[in-house]
């Protein structure tokens, strides 16, 4: 059932070579986070997502020191290594100091157009509002560039259906998880999740709801392990969840930027684009990137792990990732009062030895279940 | 050190700063970011209080680890900015040169430094359950456009009716116009200090204006600051015109990117001094220079001017201007060669160095060196890595010279 998924990420060069034929676009590389895809596609490009990779960084070292997340790292290595030579043009946005940089690096390093979209994280909303509609009109000139095509109102209202669908489709399988709780494993979740990165909305959209009706007459087992929410940057490694699965724990939701924080994104409207972009950006999850007093992050995730019944939260830390690090001591403070109990694990894209993780999400579990 | 008797004055300054910070009852507190617009503070006689100016001076006093420790043990990771950590750690122990910090009544950050400072200033704003105002200064890929500008006045324009409302009172226009003209002359003799440097000998090394900087970082605005520095320029332009050299038998004319080492201050210089090594000029020293400093006879709008000179900092902007930037300073302050420091804890200023040291030392022809340190947590530093490193890079000097 979940072959299609896994197959997409056991060969992810060959699925975008395969998809962008398909297509007959260009492979614009779309860096973390909250970039609409809506925007790329719109422009005639394919968009695949970039959330980093396995490679250890070698060739990525002598341009990134080993103080920058594993994200920005191995992106770059990839790039280097010739693994995205598909790629025509990189699509950031100003999430943080790294991939600010990072942009900076690749213009001079890489051979290949990039463009910006920069966040306004001013409260001040006129201001907002002005400069993040000169940011868009930058991007779309640059995407223009990119990818060859025009962007216009059809074309933007097309790609809005398309990713709107998608999301849609990925809200309703994190609805049946949470409903049906150990019914899909959590390794096939994120497996599903992430081939999506890799692929043309239609043709994911297809297997998506192929995999959802699958799914719809089937029971989840008995009840078993806990249930957990995950919270970080990115729901990678997957390797992580394969332990996840062993140890018998039930993943109920997360707030992944990857995840939750970005499938729970309304489709974008576009009739009025900056007020839509804007609406995309801040909400409806808040992200410890995008400052947003108004959406407050404290509340939102004690909020979101109750609904879902989570009995406890698990923060899962890329190194090196600052956003991330900030937030957390005062959030797992509060969660403690809330009576949520939480703990964290560090993490790098390529790392191979899980032992010492393991026996940790063991003793958590422990805990959970004591 | 050099010896200026100007110095003095200086401790004089910052300790009445201090105190009064520390004592009042009328005043507003705001703890305020490095590169954030102070001089709508002062408009408003709000006091300004700089987490990173303290954590530099708990770092130079040989006290942040016990700080970043006390931070890491309430589950801060050694990831991030150790200026943060050792601020969390003041702040949580009372601790450092004058005892932790008087407790804010509001927080006013800008991101034309970085976006961690947002970060850091959320945690605060919980902690004291206090008004967080954000001017957001996007960083510059291709120059000063006016869509920037338009943003970051409109954003000034708010912040005026923010600090009117948290005092009550109407916004002072009036106050706000001597305050930037009081704020221009220092940043204005700041940077004729800096500018010294370019003398053969130079009178005035990049070690002392760290140490000289702590006035035009958190007293801009004030009539005391003008005052100091136009008395610490008079003293430096003498020894300039008696070619009094700061480092005697000056041989090699540095420069010295990012922040400083605050805790190796002393030894950095003593093997400097021996090398014959002067470090000349600084990004970092530089940048005060630019604040409420911006030249550009075009631009009449006191707003527009102003927003220009916050968001034209150098770690805000793109590495085709740093280089542009870097190599001009190259060649104004005739210099053999250039010090980057990778600064663990400040990513806008590192992340992507080494791609700029390969492009300046090919642009100007002269070596570079890259160290991997830390400005303030000193469990990262190795004497005998990064001297050896730097002893290589002063014997490639000399292979140039
Ligand atoms: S993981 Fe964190 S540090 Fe890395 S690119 Fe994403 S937000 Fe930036
Ligand atoms: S050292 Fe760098 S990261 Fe830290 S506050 Fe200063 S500019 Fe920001």
């Amino acid at each position: 059932m979940y072959d299609p998924f896994h197959e997409v990420l056991s060969d992810v060069r060959g699925t975008i070579l395969k998809q962008a034929r398909a297509l007959d676009r260009p492979v614009i590389g779309v860096m973390p986070a909250y970039f609409p895809l809506e925007l790329v596609y719109a422009s005639g490009g394919f968009p695949v997502q970039l959330w980093g990779n396995r490679l250890a960084p070698s060739r990525a070292d002598a341009y990134l020191q080993s103080y920058c997340c594993s994200v920005a790292r191995s992106a770059m290595e990839l790039e280097l290594a010739g693994g995205a030579d598909m790629v025509r043009g990189y699509a950031f946005t100003s999430l943080c100091d790294t991939l600010v940089n990072l942009r900076e690096v690749y213009r001079r390093v890489v051979d290949k157009p990039t463009v910006e979209l920069s966040i306004p994280v001013t409260q001040t909303a006129e201001a907002r509002r002005n400069y993040l509609s000169s940011g868009l009109d930058k991007v779309n000139r640059g995407l223009q560039e990119m990818a060859g095509g025009r962007m216009t109102p059809e074309s933007l209202a097309e790609a809005s259906e398309l990713y709107g669908r998608v999301r849609a489709l990925q809200r309703r399988l994190y609805a049946l998880r949470l409903e049906r709780a150990g019914l899909v494993s959590n390794l096939d979740f994120y497996a599903v999740l992430k081939a999506g990165s890799f692929l043309g909305p239609e043709y994911y959209a297809k297997l998506l709801s192929d995999l959802l009706e699958k799914l719809d007459s089937m029971d989840p087992p008995e009840d078993s392990g806990p249930r957990l929410l995950l919270s970080g940057l990115v729901y990678d490694p997957l390797e992580l969840h394969r332990i996840l699965d062993r140890l018998g724990v039930r993943v109920v939701q997360d707030d992944f930027a990857n995840g939750w924080r970005t499938v729970s994104k309304e489709t974008l409207a576009v009739e009025n684009l900056v007020e839509g972009v804007a609406r995309y950006l801040f909400g409806p999850a808040p992200c410890c990137c995008l400052y947003n007093p108004e959406n407050d992050r404290h509340d939102y995730l004690v909020d979101h792990a109750r609904k879902a019944g989570a009995d406890g939260v698990l923060f899962w830390y890329l190194k090196f990732c600052e956003p991330d690090a900030f937030d957390r001591p005062q959030l797992m403070k509060r969660l403690t009062d809330e009576g949520i109990p939480s703990s964290v694990v560090e993490l790098e894209l390529s790392m191979q030895n899980f032992d010492a993780i393991g026996t940790r999400l063991s003793a958590f579990c422990e805990m959970l279940e004591g | 050190m050099t010896e200026f008797q100007t110095f003095s004055k200086m401790k004089e300054l910052m300790t009445a700063y201090y105190f009064e910070a520390k004592t009042t009852k009328e005043k507003p507190i705001a703890w305020i970011t490095s590169g954030a617009p102070v001089e709508f503070l002062f408009a408003m006689d709000i006091i300004p209080i700089y987490p990173e100016n303290y954590a530099a001076m708990c770092a130079a006093n040989h006290q942040s680890v016990e700080l970043m420790e006390a931070a890491e043990a309430q589950g801060f990771s050694q990831d991030i900015c150790a200026y943060a950590r050792t601020d969390f750690g003041a702040d949580i122990l009372q601790g450092g040169p004058v005892g932790g910090l008087p407790a804010p009544h509001f927080l006013l950050c800008s991101t034309n430094i970085c976006k961690t400072v947002i970060k850091w200033y959320e945690v605060i704003a919980r902690k004291y359950d206090v008004p967080l105002f954000i001017v957001d200064t996007p960083f510059v890929h291709d120059g000063l456009t006016d869509d920037l500008l338009e943003y970051t006045v409109a954003q000034f324009k708010d912040l005026e009716q923010f600090l009117a409302r948290i005092t009550g009172r109407p916004f002072d226009h009036e106050h706000l116009a001597e305050v930037l003209r009081l704020s221009q002359e220092a940043a204005a003799y700041w940077k004729k200090i800096l500018f010294l440097a370019r003398t053969v000998p130079t009178p005035i090394n990049s070690l002392d204006s760290f140490i000289h900087l702590g006035p035009i970082v958190t007293l801009r605005g004030t009539q005391g600051c003008v005052d100091y520095y136009q008395a610490l320029y008079e003293e430096v332009a003498g020894r300039a015109a008696d070619k009094i050299p700061s480092v005697p038998g000056e041989r090699y004319r540095v420069l010295w990117d990012n922040l400083p080492v605050w805790f190796k201050m002393r030894r950095l210089e003593n093997f400097f001094q021996e090398r014959k090594c002067a470090l000349v000029v600084t990004t970092y020293a530089n940048s005060w220079g630019g604040l409420s400093n911006y030249e550009d006879e075009e631009m009449a709008d006191p707003y527009r001017l102003l927003a220009a000179s916050y968001l034209n900092v150098y770690i805000n902007y793109g590495f085709e201007e740093r280089i542009r930037y870097l190599s001009g300073l190259m060649d104004e302050f005739s210099l053999t060669g250039f010090i980057m420091h990778s600064n663990r804890s400040c990513k806008p200023y590192s992340v992507g160095m080494y791609r700029l040291q390969e492009e300046l030392s090919q642009r100007t022809g002269r070596p570079g060196v890259v160290i991997e340190a830390d400005q303030n947590d000193p469990r990262v530093y190795s004497d005998a890595q990064i001297e050896a490193r730097l002893d290589a890079f002063i014997e490639s000097m000399e292979a140039a010279s």
